[in-house]
């Protein structure tokens, strides 16, 4: 199976999310702006700072996710700062969610999550789904961790 | 069965001593009227606790079932529990100085599910405890013969390498397994855990503290002179280890007080602690990982330790004593027999990171100092004491060779059947998975990582004390080498799985065989031939099969599984929009259709079982030869 990409449209979600984060970051600076302490030009500053980093970082989180559903495993290569590659054997699969916050279900996107019994990476989730990508997805990994068919490790 | 009758007053009692200490500080508060409400609540309180802890006892009821422990309690809200035998991590039992006292005894089971002990039994007497222990583990492996009859094999195996004991049967007598000593800890060496134990919790909870109060101290510092002001400070810093250090050996002398590890058939038992007695048992079957720890000191003495990890402990739990079972303190080549006792692990030679890499932690060890130099410099600007800013600007002299030191002590290794992951300097820890438990593989590159072309790779396990941060990590391997590693990992984990798979079903052939196993270590070519011969059987019944497609080929396991091919599809993207392959046919039909393709295809003298072989073709072997021995019935017949 060829390496897949998120859907596009993920990329609505997690800048989303940066705008909020950097929103939040933003309002201790605009909080001093008011009570007098800091000039003006800071928080909308900070602001610009904030919103640029976290939506370049959105994007190029989105640039580099990907996965691929290989003959025993999983793979996952994600992550901008931290590159992460995640390999989740099949047999170790214990078992699988699709899943659509508020945020996804607006944008029309769902996700999904694969659980091992690991104690790190305990939960590995695929963002960027269709509704019907992601119910496929899990069908299809339950199908392969049944045929994977392992002992249980625990 | 029953809690002990004990354990009513007792968990009243236990319960209501917090109340106590309440209304103690009412009656001397409130002298003239305080004590007799005290007394009213008091006694309210007591009997009620009773009444309820006598309802608790009443409710509470756990049995042994064939193959599940099943408790039922709760006077509120009732809870009917199971917990199936084979899913049982461990079993510890603790009796603190009361409980010793009045002769009870709490059993906790422990599984991997869930976030805090599933089963807990609190109390019942010693004796019941040790029956409740010995009989879940002996009900286990009679629930599971292949599984434990394999480990028993494997074992042998692993005895026979390291004829570190007399072969003591594991397959022989299931009921009550002879208890062989691994471990009893020594005089000397429980003098030395304590001596080397070193309670950092105090210092750190200090430095907490003072982290806060130091513009309050600061205040005070420029009227002390600077020669009483070092003086006071070295006097208390080394007050302050002295008392850490006094606090940890005594902690660590009661804790592993009297500890003894032993092997009974197939699981460990440990035993320790002078106030409260520990005891429990570990399946060996359910050991995920293993851990080999030594200090500077430790390794100077020739000492280690060493801990055994199950998936049973949720994270926080048994956080104080660490591991249950740890060996607290060994020579090294003991623990090292020892280890191998557990896991037939090889003889280590670690690859060490590139030596170039020793360079990433000098500059990281020289920030450091620049920010302290750093610091040291603010405070003294801030303080205007004209101190020695400059003086922590000394430590860029171990700068070199505290990076040496770190890339010396890090290292994996690839066993036959195990990943040794070594890291730490100060705490230098190896950390022995095998191949088998490998939960996921994880590879990770930070951004200062990628500058110096390395990554680190993590094997992830179930094991509990991962969530500690010290899991199977190979830290800054070139990357060619790291993906290497990882794709090895993850090729040894699929054999591994598969070799289990073999196991599991080699042994279910000679079910009811008792011989066979005992004979151990017969290589799988065994089982490969009576493969063989079953499939060469299956052949010349000439078996409705035949019109199954997927029986003409038969993998070399002996299972057959139908194929689900990983398809190319692209999830991200709707399902009607993309080229499906395959997949949108259904290729595999369930075992419903099948057997109705069968029921229709095929003639009047196919039977259930024959149904059996041809539809339920990814169950296993098993199966399959129980069809086939009723296939052979009917040939006879």
């Amino acid at each position: 199976m060829t390496t897949q990409t998120l859907h596009p449209r993920v990329q609505i979600v997690w800048v989303l999310r940066a705008v909020l984060i950097a929103a939040v970051l933003t309002a201790p600076f605009a909080g001093a702006v008011y009570f007098d302490r800091l000039p003006e030009w800071v928080p909308v500053a900070a602001g610009a700072a904030f919103l640029v980093l976290g939506v370049a970082h959105a994007l190029l989180r989105y640039r580099r996710w990907s996965y691929e559903i290989r003959e025993d495993a999983l793979y996952l290569d994600r992550g901008v700062v931290t590159q992460v590659r995640t390999t989740v054997p099949l047999v170790r699969i214990q078992h699988v969610d699709s899943r659509r916050g508020p945020v996804e279900r607006g944008v029309g996107l769902a996700s999904c999550v694969v659980y091992t019994a690991g104690s790190r990476g305990a939960d590995v989730r695929i963002p960027g789904l269709t509704p019907e990508g992601a119910s496929d997805l899990r069908e299809e990994l339950k199908r392969l961790a049944i045929r994977a068919d392992g002992e249980d490790a625990v | 069965m029953k809690l002990a009758p004990q354990s009513v007053p007792y968990r009243a009692l236990q319960k209501v001593s917090g109340i106590v200490v309440v209304l103690f500080f009412v009656v001397n508060n409130n002298p003239d009227w305080g004590f007799a409400a005290a007394t009213a609540v008091g006694a309210a309180v007591v009997l009620a606790a009773f009444a309820y802890e006598v309802a608790y006892y009443r409710r509470f009821d756990y049995e042994l079932t064939e193959d599940t422990l099943d408790i039922s309690s709760g006077v509120i809200s009732r809870r009917e529990r199971e917990i199936p035998y084979r899913r049982i991590q461990n079993v510890d039992v603790s009796r603190s100085v009361i409980q010793r006292a009045i002769g009870v005894a709490a059993v906790d089971l422990e599984t991997a599910g869930g976030s805090s002990t599933e089963g807990s039994i609190r109390f019942v007497t010693p004796d019941e405890a040790t029956r409740l222990q010995r009989e879940v583990q002996r009900r286990k492996s009679a629930g599971s013969g292949g599984e434990t009859r394999s480990e028993g094999a494997d074992r042998a195996e692993s005895e026979a390498g390291t004829g570190a004991r007399p072969g003591a049967g594991a397959g022989g007598d299931r009921i009550g397994p002879d208890e062989e000593e691994l471990f009893a800890i020594s005089p000397g060496e429980l003098a030395l855990v304590g001596a080397l134990s070193f309670d950092g919790r105090l210092i750190g909870l200090l430095a907490f503290l003072s982290s806060g109060s130091v513009p309050v101290l600061s205040s005070f510092i420029p009227d002390a002179s600077a020669v009483a002001l070092t003086a006071t400070a070295i006097v208390g810093v080394g007050g302050l280890f002295l008392v850490s250090w006094v606090l940890g050996a005594g902690v660590a002398f009661t804790n592993y007080y009297g500890f003894r590890l032993s092997r009974a058939g197939d699981e460990l038992r440990y035993e320790r602690g002078l106030f409260r007695r520990y005891s429990g048992s570990i399946p060996t079957e359910k050991v995920q990982a293993l851990r080999i720890a030594d200090n500077p000191a430790k390794r100077a003495l020739g000492y280690a330790s060493l801990s055994i990890e199950t998936a049973g402990y949720a994270p926080g739990q048994g956080g104080d004593q660490g591991s249950q079972a740890a060996v607290p303190i060994a020579a090294t080549d003991r623990v090292y027999r020892l280890a191998r006792e557990v896991e037939s692990f090889g003889d280590p030679r670690f690859n060490r990171p590139p030596k170039r890499i020793r360079w990433r932690y000098a500059f990281r060890y020289a920030i450091v100092v620049g920010v302290l130099v750093g610091i040291a410099f603010g405070v003294d600007w801030y303080l205007g004491a004209g101190l020695p800013w400059y003086a922590p600007a000394a430590l860029l002299l171990a700068v070199p060779p505290a990076a040496h030191l770190k890339w010396k002590h890090r290292g994996y290794w690839l066993g036959e059947d195990h990943l040794l992951a070594r890291n730490g300097f100060w705490s230098r820890t190896v950390t022995v998975v095998p191949y088998y438990r490998i939960q996921n593989v994880i590879d990770t590159r930070t951004v200062f990582q990628r500058r110096w072309d390395v990554a680190t790779i993590v094997a992830d396990t179930a094991g509990s004390s991962s969530i500690a941060g010290s899991d199977a990590a190979a830290v800054d391997f070139a990357t060619d080498e790291a993906v290497e590693l990882r794709e090895t990992l993850r090729e040894r984990l699929r054999v591994a799985v598969v070799d289990r798979r073999d196991r599991r079903d080699r042994f279910e052939w000679f079910e009811g065989d008792v011989d066979g196993p005992d004979e151990t270590g017969e290589p799988i070519s065994e089982a490969d031939a009576r493969i063989g011969e079953q499939t060469t059987a299956d052949g010349a019944d000439g078996v409705p099969s035949e019109s199954d497609e997927s029986e003409s080929e038969i993998p070399d396991d002996g299972v057959i599984r139908p194929d689900f091919a990983g398809s190319d599809r692209d999830y991200s993207e709707p399902a009607e929009r993309v080229d499906t392959g395959d997949y949108a046919v259904d290729r595999h039909p369930s075992d419903i259709h099948r057997e109705d393709e069968n029921a229709s295809g095929e003639d009047e003298s196919g039977n259930e079982e024959d149904d059996k072989v041809s539809g339920e073709d990814e169950i296993g072997a098993r199966e399959s030869d129980d069809a086939d021995s009723a296939d052979a019935d009917d040939a006879e017949k």
